[in-house]
């Protein structure tokens, strides 16, 4: 009896020991794991791994998410619930990598409470789901001192990005200053010098204002701008310098650029070989220079504009044309870059940007792969079939002669790239400069000296075109006033952010693929749409045909034969009513076989995996069981 | 590493499952029935989510282990002591822990068998689109190990009683209990009497939280202590109860 005692109390002590010991683990163990997933989807990237180790004041991450609700709604919501585990599992991940300063609260906001009301407060945006549910999936940051900045709302399609947006939003809460950019260039992007009110004064008067590019009007939203002047020595005070088209810079500038980076400074640079905008503006200097000219400092920064070569891709070409005159074609020299161009290189600047339009885009390269102290990242580029081809000024207005000289590629030609780390100075020795001295007023040579080498990391992101800011290339007019015509302004801007937040922040990077769907289904799909286009524009031409012939009609009866037409038209009503019900049946026929095909696929797909390894088990039972029991009846 | 009396009653046990109509009959039930379920037209359907992944597969494996594999452990002990051969094995040169450790591991070997039988809906999704196979992989390894708890629980409980219906009745029961110990309503409920630090401690339990992580992908240490430390502890706790009745 004793002893029976004794093992039911070692099996209670088990028992405790157990739960406590799975409890500790839980709590100790949880941030030790391995991330088996191709995209490394539950990891996060060194850049927003560095930026919580910087946290040093408590920030609270609410969570919201109508999980009730969503359990409510439709099927649709199903893949939102899917998500929210993913943002979840992320945000945890944030948690374990802050050193306690990261706090999360996952939040459903139930109808009329205190959390609901706090999320609307918050701008999170809200779904109406039924007359007293509403679904919200959102993220607030906040400190303790009441900065917060938002997610509004979690979209699934943009799941790649999450890692960065949300990291985007600590940074943004630990920097809340407005940073500052300084334009210097060889085109007049910002006149700062030009009111509003100035420009409608000389409209009045028949002059053409010269107004500021509007993306820099865009950009003083988020950023202070001011132009930096062409001829400078020192720059300093910026967060971020902006360079589009250097050209015939001065040694002096050159060593003012070459110091503000080495010293940490960020640029984002616009080179191109051959500006059709600067070809417009300067047109009245024949002969002047249309290509940008940063060499010497690009040189040095690890990547090279290829010398009078232009970059083009037969499949992102768009269609234009050159003048007035010419019928709208394909034009080499007009790229249009899509999701493509940025999806290999997954970076969050031009990740999932689908819509940008370049204009006799040049082609970058690095010039030396084997960087020490900086990494070069390709962030955007031509599709595979992309090329370079060589080019003179006077025959780029011929695309029958470009397309003649132009043979696919094997590999993306890039058009952008993203420089960080710690660079070296084109000026090692110092530069000269020619200055006046205060007291003797006499011009004298002094040797500038600096900076040999980085002291800080910095960043610099160049593209090899400087055409696709400018107004006519990004931006529309509608009745709306002024929209955007493509997601140009877009890439300038996540550059800027990019290299608005810290180093950190340039190296995370997007997450690949998530969306993993049936392939075969989905081309069984592509290929039902694509007949159903081709019937569907059948009828459109009939329909069209028949609006010709009623024209007709219509035309007579002005003749005077009224019941003669009136009787041709009811005919041929009818006649075409009967024509155009046959071809909708053609229609749901070629709609039904597609889906016929999928459903068709399912049921095989349900059959092998619900009755082939149950029916192979049955079989091998019977003959089993049968030899076994031959084999006991012959023991016998 | 494995002693020789372990290796002699795991395949004496394994070999049992596919010469009697049991085995047969549980593992056509299982493979019948997970290869429905996944397929079923309902909204996680495998065929309407249409994502190359096997998530529509793994969420219904608790809930199919749920009932099978307490029918797997429900004989484990109690048909031996039913049928009285629970001593003859004992009176054997062999120790309680290496009989218990032989039964355990035939019974879990068989429902690794069992997963691996399920392989058709591995070509399916490869055929289908571009899955993750790493992830597909860890998922089953999820699988595996809570298949391992349940059999650990189900161990325990078929060494509690002689009655077979009882063990499986118990250990479904319990595994429900554990499965569900995240729930929100089962917390809800639990709160209005428990403390939150012992709710706390009954949520940690909950094997559904550790499976499905497994399942996106994540291999966490402390999920794979997690089923360490329930399987050895219930296996214990079997060995334990076995003692007192081999003693008395």
């Amino acid at each position: 009896m004793k002893r029976q005692t004794g093992n039911y109390f070692v099996v209670t002590l088990s028992a405790i020991i157990m739960v406590l010991t799975v409890y500790i683990g839980n709590s100790w163990l949880k941030r030790f794991k391995v991330d088996m997933t191709e995209e490394k989807l539950y990891t996060l990237s060194n850049g927003s791994k560095d930026i919580l180790k910087k946290l040093n004041t408590p920030l609270t991450l609410k969570l919201y998410y109508s999980k009730t609700s969503a359990n409510k709604g439709t099927e649709g919501l199903r893949i939102f619930n899917n998500y929210f585990f993913y943002v979840k599992d992320l945000l945890e991940e944030y948690v374990a990598h802050s050193r306690n300063n990261l706090r999360l609260q996952v939040i459903d906001p139930r109808p009329d409470t205190k959390e609901e009301e706090e999320a609307s407060t918050y701008g999170l945006k809200k779904f109406q789901l039924t007359e007293t549910e509403k679904y919200f999936f959102g993220l607030v940051v906040e400190n303790n001192v009441g900065t917060e900045k938002i997610i509004e709302f979690f979209d699934p399609g943009q799941q790649e990005n999450l890692e960065y947006e949300v990291t985007r939003l600590i940074y943004s809460v630990i920097n809340p200053r407005k940073k500052s950019v300084g334009i210097l260039s060889s085109l007049p992007i910002l006149n700062d010098k030009m009111t509003p009110y100035m420009a409608q004064l000389m409209r009045m008067q028949g002059k053409a204002p010269q107004e500021s590019w509007i993306i820099t009007k865009l950009m003083q939203e988020f950023y202070d701008v001011k132009n930096i002047e062409p001829d400078t020595e020192k720059i300093s005070g910026l967060d971020i310098l902006m360079i589009a088209h250097p050209k015939n810079l001065s040694e002096k500038t050159l060593w003012a650029i070459d110091q503000y980076v080495l010293g940490g400074g960020k640029v984002l640079l616009f080179v191109d070989p051959y500006s059709i905008v600067d070809n417009v503006i300067s047109k009245a200097r024949a002969g002047a220079e249309k290509k940008s000219n940063l060499k010497k400092l690009m040189t040095k920064w690890g990547v090279e504009l290829e010398e009078k070569k232009l970059a083009g891709d037969r499949f992102l070409s768009g269609v234009g044309r050159m003048n007035a005159r010419m019928q709208p074609q394909r034009l080499l020299a007009l790229l249009e870059c899509d999701q493509r161009c940025g999806a290999e290189f997954k970076d969050a600047i031009t990740y999932k940007l689908g819509s940008m339009t370049f204009l006799y885009p040049g082609s970058l390269r690095v010039i030396d792969k084997k960087q020490k102290d900086k990494k070069i990242y390709p962030i955007l580029g031509t599709t595979n079939k992309g090329n370079s081809y060589e080019f003179s000024t006077w025959k780029l207005s011929d695309p029958t002669y470009l397309w003649k000289n132009f043979k696919d590629g094997s590999k993306p030609v890039h058009l952008a790239y993203k420089i960080v780390g710690k660079f070296e100075s084109a000026f090692p020795n110092g530069v000269s400069v020619k200055k006046k001295d205060q007291k003797d007023k006499v011009e004298k040579e002094i040797l500038l000296t600096g900076l040999k080498k980085s002291t800080k990391e910095s960043a610099v992101i160049v593209f090899s075109d400087v055409d696709f800011i400018h107004d006519q290339f990004s931006f529309k007019n509608s009745v709306f006033g002024i929209g955007l015509a493509n997601e140009n302004s877009t890439l300038v801007l996540n550059s800027l952010e990019q290299l608005g937040g810290s180093r950190e922040l340039l190296e995370v990077r997007s997450k690949g693929r998530f969306n993993r769907s049936f392939d075969v289904v989905d081309k069984i799909e592509f290929d039902a749409q694509k007949n159903t286009a081709e019937k569907v524009s059948e009828i459109n031409k009939r329909i069209e045909s028949f609006e010709k012939e009623l024209g007709e009609l219509g035309r007579k009866m002005n003749e005077g034969n009224i019941g003669l037409i009136q009787n041709e038209g009811i005919k041929k009503k009818k006649e075409l009513t009967k024509v155009i019900a046959k071809l909708k049946g053609e229609l749901r026929d070629v709609k039904r076989e597609g889906r016929e095909k999928i459903e068709k696929l399912g049921s095989n797909l349900q059959y092998l995996n619900t009755l082939f390894m149950p029916s192979i088990l049955l079989v091998f039972g019977i003959f089993f069981q049968m030899r076994r029991k031959k084999g006991i009846r012959k023991d016998s | 590493m494995m002693s020789h009396s372990v290796k002699t009653i795991l395949k004496k046990e394994l070999k049992s499952y596919f010469t009697t109509p049991l085995g047969y009959v549980f593992s056509i039930i299982f493979l019948f029935s997970i290869g429905y379920v996944t397929f079923e037209s309902g909204r996680g359907s495998f065929f309407v989510l249409r994502q190359a992944d096997l998530s529509s597969f793994f969420r219904y494996i608790p809930w199919l282990f749920l009932l099978l594999v307490p029918a797997v452990s429900m004989r484990l002990w109690a048909e031996e002591r039913k049928s009285g051969t629970i001593e003859l094995l004992l009176t054997l040169p062999v120790t309680v822990r290496e009989a218990v450790l032989g039964k355990f591991l035939a019974s879990w070997a068989f429902i690794g068998f069992n997963l691996l039988c399920t392989f058709p809906i591995v070509l399916t999704v490869a055929y289908l689109g571009q899955p993750d196979y790493l992830v597909i992989l860890i998922g089953y390894l999820g699988s595996f190990l809570l298949g391992g708890a349940y059999l650990a629980i189900g161990c325990f409980f078929s060494a509690l009683t002689k009655n077979q219906v009882i063990s499986f009745i118990c250990t479904v029961v319990f595994c429900y209990l554990l499965t569900m110990a995240g729930s929100p309503p089962i917390l809800e409920f639990l709160s209005t009497f428990l403390h939150r630090y012992f709710l706390d401690l009954f949520e940690s339990l909950s094997m559904i939280h550790h499976f499905e992580t497994m399942g996106r992908g994540v291999m966490r240490v402390g999920d794979l202590w997690f089923f360490a430390v329930i399987i050895l502890a219930w296996l214990y706790g079997c060995e334990a109860i076995l003692d007192e009745k081999k003693a008395s």
